[in-house]
């Protein structure tokens, strides 16, 4: 009986106990840091001055305000994009009836496939000098290669999105699709025959049913793409530069005096990340409550 | 006992594929003993810090294991180490290398910053680091490292401590924490089946015409961490824009800095127009560069090494009938460096490895393009004896066609400007020329 009730606290320790220390840890030090503190370099004392030279300083504030809204843009497009196109995928799939694990197949099968190589993929394919601008250059659809439009290293972020749509649209899709496949087509059928159309069937059965994993998946690409660093690294221009980036650099810089800047911008990261995903579920919650409700 | 007696067939295969596979000038190399002015050059320095003499030194590192951290972006560089520095090592000295490829040398000053923050102060992970510029203003500016040792090495007499250009790395004194490795100047590869040598560029003056001439056929490497390379040509531009490079030597000059880089950004800025993407985007490393001028996107790029275009030849980056060349001035060169941390375990051996990069026979054969690195020597010729000034002036023979005009490279060398130059030029060319 004792031991019952140890049980679930003494198995979650572990994962707690690694959370603690790694993530907490780190959250911990490098908000220390973002306050100034530096004991190598002889600086002990705390401030927010890091705060508010991101924010304010002629240095940093620029930089820091293009490249919010680089990120948000690119964070929200992705995930948008993503979402629209998994849904549509998985409908699709799920009506299909020959072929479908097929498909359902082609639909996930660069699941693996790291960030970095989708990336380098979509330089190789999209860059001006790359295998598509090549071969329309090669076939006489442009009278040389850098005729291709600027996809990739471009200043909206085109090849970013593109690089984010091609990792996460398969990571949404799987969710869905494993949703719709466990949901019984009854709904749709009762509604059918109640006179439902099917954007009618969609919009008032489905989309309800699906919606849980929908908004759950985005939130996670949503928070994944926000803080990513390698696509954006490699496939960004050097200005203006997502977050992530700007904070990575700012920690390479050899001057220490630099990093409770590179902190501050990691610390801010976290927070607009955690605010956002709060804003969006208390959104998302009161909508279910109120279709609950209707 | 099969473990090491493969890994034995393994070094010997790697040895006789090396010695195959170079040209002959490269063959007599490894095998030259060390030089004859090493048992005297022993007695006449005193040892480095912490040890009783330079025997000492060899004794505790005969057995140890050397962590040498370094940038590991280059396969043909990764194993010419492996096997020209750490075969010798272990032959001679009895000593293993154990090289940690790194992407950028920031990662190894940033460890050696974590591991002193939490208390590591004897037992390091990193042995020795190549490292220049701000990497070293960073960890000495931390006290982060062992020394003054580079001048307590046997090998040290054969390097020129008095050229400033040694003595000062980024204009910030060295005081012996770090020893040299070789020497590089920054100069420019064009593509010999694409132009003809009458019509490059030869100073600033006429690259500016260059470029109004041909547009879309020009960029730059963007100043920044991790790409000095960019940081340099604007230097130099910075040289050619203020006329002449003697009044940035020495001391950080703020208020020069300041009446003199407006005219810099404005000339920058007038070459958008004309530059790869119309400057809205710059390469961000020297790969980035190479590769748009192998994809015929761009007509330059740049190198540092003596062998000119033959280390990025030799690696595939660029054209086989990639060429070097030079300006008539504003050239930076400098010199690269070994330091070692404050908190590294093997000290010893690190030191050992340190005289073992000057020793003449290593110099001769890293400034070879198939080292990969090709660049220049770190001691001087005049330092050397007869035997080993020949290997060396042999060594300079065969750097290839590939290597811009010596003399002209000689005429156009200027020193590098002071350490703060670095992120000031990086941080006002982001605001000034990037972002505008």
């Amino acid at each position: 009986m004792r031991w019952e009730k140890w049980r679930i606290p003494l198995s979650l320790a572990p994962t707690v106990a690694i959370i603690i220390a790694l993530f907490g840890g780190g959250l911990l030090y490098g908000g220390l840091q973002s306050l100034g503190w530096q004991p190598l370099i002889g600086r002990t004392e705390l401030s927010l001055r890091a705060y508010a030279s991101l924010l304010t300083s002629e240095r940093y504030a620029q930089q820091f305000r293009t490249g919010l809204l680089l990120t948000v843009w690119i964070s929200v497009t992705s995930t948008v994009i993503s979402a629209v196109l998994a849904v549509l995928a998985a409908l699709a799939i799920r009506s299909i009836r020959r072929g479908r694990q097929l498909s359902a197949f082609l639909l996930q099968f660069n699941l693996p496939i790291p960030h970095v190589v989708a990336a380098i993929g979509v330089l190789f394919l999209l860059s001006q000098s790359g295998l598509l601008s090549r071969l329309g250059a090669h076939l006489g659809l442009l009278q040389r290669a850098g005729d291709f439009p600027i996809l990739v290293r471009d200043r909206y972020g085109i090849g970013i999105i593109l690089a984010y749509v091609w990792k996460e649209l398969p990571f949404m899709g799987v969710i869905v699709l494993a949703v719709l496949q466990s949901l019984s087509e009854n709904y749709e059928d009762s509604a059918r025959t109640l006179g439902a159309d099917v954007w009618q069937r969609f919009r008032y059965v489905t989309l309800p049913l699906i919606a849980p994993a929908l908004v759950s998946s985005s939130i996670l690409v949503f928070a994944f793409v926000f803080g990513e660093y390698q696509v954006p690294e490699i496939l960004g221009v050097q200005f203006p530069r997502t977050l992530p980036v700007l904070a990575v650099r700012l920690f390479l810089l050899p001057d220490l005096n630099a990093r409770a800047e590179a902190m501050a911008m990691s610390v801010l990261i976290a927070a607009i990340v955690i605010l956002i995903i709060a804003a969006y579920r208390w959104v998302a919650d009161r909508g279910a409550q109120r279709s609950g409700e209707a | 006992m099969t473990a090491a007696r493969s890994r034995l067939l393994w070094v010997i295969m790697a040895w006789a594929i090396l010695l195959s596979a170079c040209s002959p000038a490269a063959t007599p190399t490894p095998r030259v003993l060390p030089t004859s002015a090493q048992p005297t050059a022993v007695a006449q320095v005193p040892p480095p810090p912490g040890f009783g003499s330079w025997q000492d030194v060899l004794k505790q590192a005969r057995g140890t294991t050397v962590n040498w951290y370094m940038w590991g972006g280059s396969a043909v560089i990764n194993e010419f180490v492996d096997t020209f520095y750490g075969d010798v090592l272990r032959e001679e000295f009895g000593i293993t290398l154990r090289r940690v490829p790194v992407a950028d040398t920031a990662d190894a000053v940033n460890l050696v910053i974590s591991e002193t923050q939490a208390g590591i102060t004897d037992r390091g992970a990193v042995d020795m680091i190549w490292i220049n510029g701000q990497n070293f203003f960073t960890l000495r500016q931390a006290n982060l490292l062992y020394g003054p040792w580079a001048e307590n090495i046997p090998n040290s007499l054969l390097v020129d401590w008095d050229d400033p250009a040694v003595a000062f790395d980024f204009g910030f004194p060295v005081d012996g924490f770090e020893s040299p490795w070789s020497s590089a100047q920054f100069h420019f590869i064009y593509d010999s089946a694409r132009m003809s040598e009458s019509e490059l560029p030869r100073s600033y003056d006429e690259l500016d015409a260059w470029i109004r001439a041909h547009p879309d056929r020009f960029t730059y490497i963007a100043p920044g961490p991790g790409a000095f390379q960019g940081t340099r040509f604007v230097k130099q531009a910075l040289y050619w824009t203020s006329g002449g490079y003697e009044q940035w030597v020495g001391e950080w000059n703020q208020a020069l800095y300041d009446v003199k880089s407006p005219a810099l950004w404005e000339k920058l800025n007038s070459w958008k127009p004309f530059l790869w993407r119309k400057g809205e985007t710059y390469p961000a490393n020297e790969n980035e560069l190479h590769q748009l001028f192998a994809n015929g996107e761009v007509d330059f790029t740049i190198t540092q090494a003596s062998a000119g275009a033959g280390p990025a030849i030799a690696a595939g980056l660029i054209p086989e009938s990639s060429r070097a060349f030079a300006f008539r001035e504003y050239l930076i060169g400098d010199y690269n460096y070994v330091a070692i941390p404050a908190n590294a375990s093997h000290k010893a051996a690190a030191l050992v490895l340190a005289d073992l990069i000057l020793r003449p026979d290593r110099q001769a054969g890293h400034i070879l393009p198939e080292s990969g690195f090709g660049l220049g020597y770190a001691i001087d010729l005049d330092r050397v004896n007869a035997t080993d000034r020949a290997l060396l002036e042999q060594s300079l023979g065969q750097l290839g066609p590939a290597t811009a005009d010596a003399a002209m490279l000689a005429q156009a060398f200027a020193p590098d400007m002071a350490p703060q130059s670095q992120s000031a030029i990086e941080r006002d060319w982001e605001a000034n020329v990037l972002r505008k």
